[in-house]
């Protein structure tokens, strides 16, 4: 008697199930804080290239079970914090974003206050103050961060076995942080600091810094200039007779440019992306973004290219398009494949440990010379 | 002692540079009564004009800081004329004026970059050597910033002084209303004005495109340092904007002697604030 009063039920059931709409495709909108304007602007263009040329390669292979991702940018101005704020409560009060790509290391502090309020994931893949590390709980960066390059820079200098070193770099964040560390590691290796001296942001008159450098008659000069500024420091070095070597952490395009042919025999630690046989993911990334864009990419365009493949693979383990939910599953499995060539693992502090290495610049051209050190013996 | 007299090269060539901005927009504003902010995006305009004419065009270095600095004039003209004449016109007040001008600073700035693209751009087909004086560094750009800073301040004196264009414009600078009342046309004037100041803008923009390279937001500095040249040295007063300059230029180095260059951006400011509290009007009157 049961089994057939629960027949009708049954095929109520049965027909409910049939008719409910099918699950809706839905897009996932990703959120970009980067420069697009002001002096630094050429950072937010070749980062925003990087991801969205991953964005419309997951989109173009059918998304995420079916879902698709659009990026949503918005300007912090060349660093400045304030911006930063107004633009991420705008992408997540219009967008609902849950997953946001950070760059430089004031605007990421600044939104760290909000991404542990509201529960958003943010990854960096621009800025390297070590004063980002446990600024929120979602926070999490695929670059090396100033410590682990101030390290390594200090660590080359070592064992080129100078003695008196002269830093110079950008008066901010970035810059205060990456000068303490690579004094402090200086003078533990029993060496001597004789000159630090910083720039303004967007200055691009550093002949005052120059001329104190020189006189301080250093061995050598740590140039913790970013981009173009990397370059313009060299230069300025060369055209004022300073002959002392100098050791970077960046050189790229702009470097090379900005520099007037001047760089050569100029030293870089730096995170190590290369094109190279045994990176078949960094080789299709690689032609993908000279295909589009007409040069060759950046590391910043790789990170945030990394970057998205990050978040994708998280929503392809399961975490639903929930910032909390996508940091608490990418601390379960921090492991992912880099576009820099195998894996990249996330350290508990939210740092992805990647290779440095030591590049020297010939023709204008950064050169591989070797993988570094960032140990201190 | 080696260190002070590299930093009073470096003042001096700085200052030539900065004296240079400010006789350019010192004139525009002097005459107009227009505090021509787009003054300095069209400056880095300028340079991007002839890397341009190098660049994309092939043009030598000469031929093409020629029609930079003809490009650069006809832009200046065409700003007055398009934008800031049909607001004078309609009697617009002044700050209205002004707040034209910062539209017409973030246009073309971010114009620059949607053009030009937001990378920097150099002349590595144009170098100089450089000369030692004791210990210190002399290079030979340094020392054109200084020449091109005498013979246009000297070029410009002259006009000012000896043809009846320049005799109009310092009518004009003194009393704008009764220059109109004598019959003088005071729009000419300011269409002059606006390309004189605009050609000697390019001048320093392309020593700084050898120097360092050109980006598109290289002009909110050279505005900003022009306009406190111009009030330190006295509005109205070309000999003021020179000195306004060097002093500027001077202070920006010498001063950095003992204090840590992070202060640089502030120097000027206190600069400044000394002159006008010692001279409202600044360290010269003007003509």
């Amino acid at each position: 008697m049961l089994a057939k009063s629960m027949k009708p039920l049954g095929f109520l059931v049965l027909a409910l199930a049939l008719s409910a709409p099918a699950a809706r495709a839905e897009t996932y909108k990703v959120g970009a804080i980067m420069a697009m304007t002001g002096a630094a602007a050429f950072y937010g263009t070749v980062m925003t290239r990087g991801a969205q040329l991953a964005i419309d390669e997951i989109n173009a292979a059918g998304g995420i079970n079916g879902n698709k991702l659009e990026l949503v940018i918005e300007d912090h101005k060349g660093g400045k914090p304030q911006p930063a704020v107004s633009g991420m409560n705008r992408m997540i009060n219009l967008h609902n974003v849950q997953a946001v790509l950070s760059s430089f290391s004031a605007p990421t502090l600044a939104i760290a206050p909000i991404a542990d309020e509201k529960g958003i994931m943010v990854l960096n893949g621009g800025g390297v103050s070590a004063k980002m590390i446990g600024a929120s709980k979602y926070l999490f960066h695929n670059r090396s961060l100033a410590t682990d390059l101030a390290r390594a820079l200090a660590v080359r200098a070592h064992e080129r076995g100078f003695e008196r070193m002269a830093q110079i770099g950008i008066k901010d964040e970035f810059g205060d942080s990456v000068i303490a560390e690579a004094s402090r590691i200086w003078k533990k290796l029993g060496h001597t600091v004789v000159a630090t001296e910083q720039y303004p942001q967007g200055a691009i008159n550093v002949d005052t810094q120059i001329a104190k450098l020189r006189a301080s008659k250093p061995d050598v000069v740590a140039n913790w200039g970013l981009t173009n500024e990397a370059g313009r420091i060299v230069k300025r070095m060369r055209d004022l007779g300073m002959k002392q070597p100098a050791i970077t952490m960046e050189w790229g395009k702009e470097a090379k440019k900005a520099a007037g042919g001047k760089g050569d025999g100029t030293e870089v630690v730096s995170d190590f992306f290369a094109v190279t046989d045994d990176n078949p993911w960094g080789q299709r990334f690689a032609k993908a973004y000279k295909d589009k864009f007409g040069e060759d990419p950046e590391y910043y365009a790789a990170n945030y290219y990394e970057n998205i493949f990050v978040i994708a693979e998280l929503l392809k383990r399961g975490a639903p398009w929930n910032g909390a939910a996508m940091a608490a599953e990418l601390r379960k499995n921090p492991t992912f494949d880099s576009v820099f060539g195998g894996k990249m693992t996330y350290q508990s502090n939210g740092v992805a440990i990647k290779r440095v290495g030591l590049f020297v610049v010939e023709n204008g051209d950064r050169k591989f010379v070797k993988l570094t050190s960032t140990k201190i013996d | 002692m080696d260190l002070l007299l590299q930093l009073a090269i470096n003042g001096i060539a700085n200052g030539s540079h900065y004296a240079l901005l400010a006789i350019g927009f010192g004139l525009i504003f002097a005459t107009t009564g227009i505090v021509h902010f787009a003054y300095g995006p069209l400056y880095a305009l300028s340079a991007y004009f002839v890397w341009m004419s190098v660049a994309w065009l092939g043009l030598p270095f000469v031929a093409a800081l020629v029609a930079g600095v003809a490009a650069s004039t006809v832009v200046g003209m065409l700003a007055y004329l398009w934008l800031h004449r049909p607001f004078e016109r309609n009697q617009s007040p002044a700050f209205v004026v002004m707040i034209v001008s910062l539209g017409l600073f973030i246009v073309v700035e971010n114009g620059i970059g949607i053009v030009f693209g937001t990378d920097t751009k150099v002349l590595e087909e144009v170098t100089y050597g450089i000369h030692f004086v004791g210990d210190a560094v002399i290079s030979e750009l340094q020392i054109a910033q200084v020449v091109a800073l005498v013979l246009i301040g000297a070029a410009l004196a002259l006009f000012l002084k000896l043809t009846n264009y320049g005799k109009a414009v310092r009518a004009m600078t003194d009393n704008p209303d009764m220059a109109a009342v004598i019959g003088i046309d005071t729009v000419r004037i300011s269409v002059l004005v606006f390309a004189i100041g605009s050609a000697i803008a390019a001048i320093p923009a392309v020593l700084v495109l050898i120097k360092d390279g050109a980006t598109p937001a290289m002009g909110f500095s050279a505005v900003f340092v022009a306009f406190v040249a111009v009030i330190v040295g006295g509005l109205g007063s070309i000999r003021g904007a020179i000195l306004g300059g060097l002093l500027l230029g001077m202070v920006e180095n010498l001063g950095m002697w003992k204090i840590p260059t992070e202060w640089q951006s502030s120097i000027a400011f206190v600069v400044l604030f000394l002159v006008l509290l010692l001279r409202p009007n600044g360290l010269f009157k003007g003509q």
